[in-house]
């Protein structure tokens, strides 16, 4: 057992000894390759063939190949190797898949446009069958899935509650800080609660949670929904009978719409502590008078305010999320695209919505 | 590299394996020789795949020694890892192939990782794997989840074979496949061995695979290898496991001894 090698005879025969083979591990076959390249262009050179330790299809293949995919009479061959040219001449056959990898057809969307009104099409019709499913469950309340729902609730809520309260704290403090220093400058230190009164319940409070509950609910949903299509566990569901709507997209719908108006005012509570830990210590404004001013610089309908946005990002967030995860194809690549996608949806469709809020909103509460 | 014939394809050595409290093998030996094809059997739970698993070193066990081509796959380094595992092919239960990745990437794949091939040679070669499953050209095209199970598992072996490897491990090959299909299938195994001269391991439930494709049997109970013999040696065995496996194994073994009757009454 050796190497392959092959050595030229008189420039007119190329003799090729030892192992042609993957098994032997000295082998490379890019090397050889190029070493045989000159002789495979010279059509009057002579192949011998029947020299040869042992010929797998690798080796074969190469050599094929290198000889334009046609034997011919320069080759001389031992009878067991013909056979194996004989089948890979017959496997030879037009390059088809070879230039598109099928990765690329991911990265290639179909036109922008079209794409948007498919989505836009589906996202339609699964916002119709949930409200038939919410009409049918009016007349069969026996039906509501209460235990998905409390998981649900569980899942998007009450675990979410540490992150939010952390981020929450620390975009406060950070804000705070930012602000006791500007208002420093013009002695108008006592502004801190009006600032940080409004920008957090009104804007940072909504988007903060909103991009928080995109980022943990959303893609755990899209995952979820998408996984259970590729293992046909949605189909398995529904040759029980079970509504996937009802059982699978519904509870994540509501239980999310609910929690996202308490998520919120979790969130802005500790964005508020943050901030006001910070006044106090920059600005020297006690917790009392913060606490007793916030009420009087921050009027009440912002807190309506608040809480229709609450519902609203929930409920988009929620939507985007099963929306994408239903679109999963049955492969690994599909399932990376449809999350990513329903993160990055969520979070610029609640950002587009608060605007609009903004701009609808800009006489009331303030 | 010139490991001379008599090293055996692979050696299992005093291997245990834990699982937290759970022994799952007690000191279990066994030996695979070159060319030959190994049926690994034994009620489900005994750990087969397990340690099908500790063989292609997915898996390290508890104690014990693995060695394939007489090396420790533990204690390689990362080329050497890499050479031992190009020796083998693995057809995993599910197909396991890439689903991002039509027929023709999936068993070009290993071929791509060697970098040795130029697209025309890799081309060729995917074809010739093809064809050696019995596939159709124009397959190549299909995304695994357009695939029936039948063509997974073929195409599955297809990637197993893409490196020309000396030993094809297989877990449950004929699992989820309708009689029919399985015997195509163990037919097509029991064919590229005498082509390409390939040892196989093989794990399987399925009696009519086992009686048609084995040399040996390898019977996992108790924690170790009870028996590992051939199928009619297993008659002499007194183990319960063998004794019982056993007289479902002498049923299909005279129908297979005596095809012709089988079709009078089989179909």
């Amino acid at each position: 057992m050796s190497d392959a090698v092959f050595k030229v005879d008189e420039g007119s025969r190329v003799v090729l000894t030892g192992q042609w083979s993957l098994r032997a591990a000295g082998n490379h076959f890019a090397v050889l390759q190029q070493q045989l390249g000159p002789f495979f262009s010279q059509p009057k050179m002579l192949w011998d063939l029947t020299t040869i330790e042992q010929l797998d299809s690798a080796a074969a293949a190469l050599l094929l190949t290198g000889w334009g995919g046609q034997l011919g009479e320069r080759v001389l061959l031992r009878p067991e190797h013909a056979a194996l040219f004989d089948s890979l001449q017959h496997a030879h056959s037009p390059r088809h898949a070879v230039d598109e990898a099928p990765l690329d057809e991911f990265a290639v969307h179909p036109g922008m446009l079209k794409s948007f009104v498919l989505h836009l099409a589906d996202f339609i019709t699964l916002t119709g069958l949930l409200t038939l499913e919410f009409l049918y469950l009016f007349r069969r309340p026996r039906d509501i899935p209460w235990k998905e729902i409390s998981a649900n609730v569980y899942k998007g809520g009450v675990l979410a509650l540490p992150v939010t309260a952390l981020v929450g704290g620390m975009i406060g403090v950070a804000m705070s800080y930012l602000m006791a220093l500007q208002l420093r400058k013009f002695g108008a230190d006592i502004f801190i609660v009006n600032i940080l009164g409004l920008a957090i319940i009104r804007e940072l409070g909504p988007i903060l949670m909103s991009v928080l509950i995109a980022g943990r609910s959303g893609s755990a949903m899209t995952a979820q929904i998408g996984v259970m299509r590729v293992t046909e566990e949605i189909d398995a569901l529904a040759t029980m009978g079970v509504s996937r709507t009802l059982r699978l997209i519904l509870p994540k719908v509501v239980a999310l719409t609910l929690v996202a108006p308490l998520l919120l005012f979790w969130t802005s509570l500790w964005a508020l502590i943050g901030g006001m830990v910070v006044a106090f210590f920059q600005l020297g404004i006690g917790f009392e008078f913060f606490i007793e001013h916030l009420p009087r610089v921050v009027k009440a309908a912002n807190l309506v305010l608040a809480t229709v946005k609450g519902f609203t990002f929930g409920l988009t967030v929620a939507l985007i999320a099963c929306h994408f995860g239903l679109r999963v194809q049955p492969n690994t690549e599909s399932l990376s695209n449809s999350t990513t996608s329903s993160v990055v949806t969520s979070i610029t469709v609640v950002i587009l919505l608060d605007a609009f809020f903004a701009i609808a909103t800009r006489s009331i509460g303030i | 590299m010139t490991a001379d014939v008599t090293t055996p394809v692979c050696e299992v050595i005093n291997v245990w394996t834990q699982f937290g409290n759970t022994v799952i093998h007690k000191n279990l030996s066994m030996q695979v020789n070159s060319g030959e094809v190994l049926a690994l059997v034994g009620g489900s739970g005994s750990g087969k795949t397990t340690l099908l698993r500790h063989i292609v070193g997915l898996t390290q066990p508890t104690r014990g020694e693995i060695r394939l081509f007489g090396e420790n796959l533990e204690t390689l380094d990362r080329d050497g890892q890499k050479r031992v595992r190009n020796r083998f092919g693995m057809l995993f239960q599910q197909g396991a192939l890439f689903s991002a990745l039509s027929v023709f990437e999936n068993i070009a794949f290993p071929l791509r990782e060697l970098r040795q091939f130029d697209e025309a040679t890799i081309h060729l070669l995917v074809m010739h794997k093809l064809a050696l499953v019995e596939l159709e050209p124009h397959h190549a095209d299909l995304l695994p989840a357009q695939l029936s199970g039948g063509m997974i598992k073929r195409v599955g072996l297809a990637r197993a074979l893409s490196l020309e490897p000396e030993l094809l491990v297989l877990d449950e090959p004929t699992a989820g496949l309708d009689p029919d299909r399985s015997e195509n299938f163990v037919e097509l195994i029991k064919d590229l061995r005498l082509q390409l001269g390939l040892t196989v391991i093989f794990v399987t439930h399925d009696l009519d695979t086992l009686t048609s494709l084995a040399d040996r049997v390898a019977v996992l109970a108790d924690q170790h290898i009870v028996a590992s013999c051939t199928i009619d040696e297993l008659g002499s065995m007194t183990h319960p496991f063998v004794c019982n496996f056993f007289n479902g194994v002498k049923e299909r073994l005279e129908r297979f001894n005596k095809p012709n009757e089988l079709i009078k009454h089989g179909k």
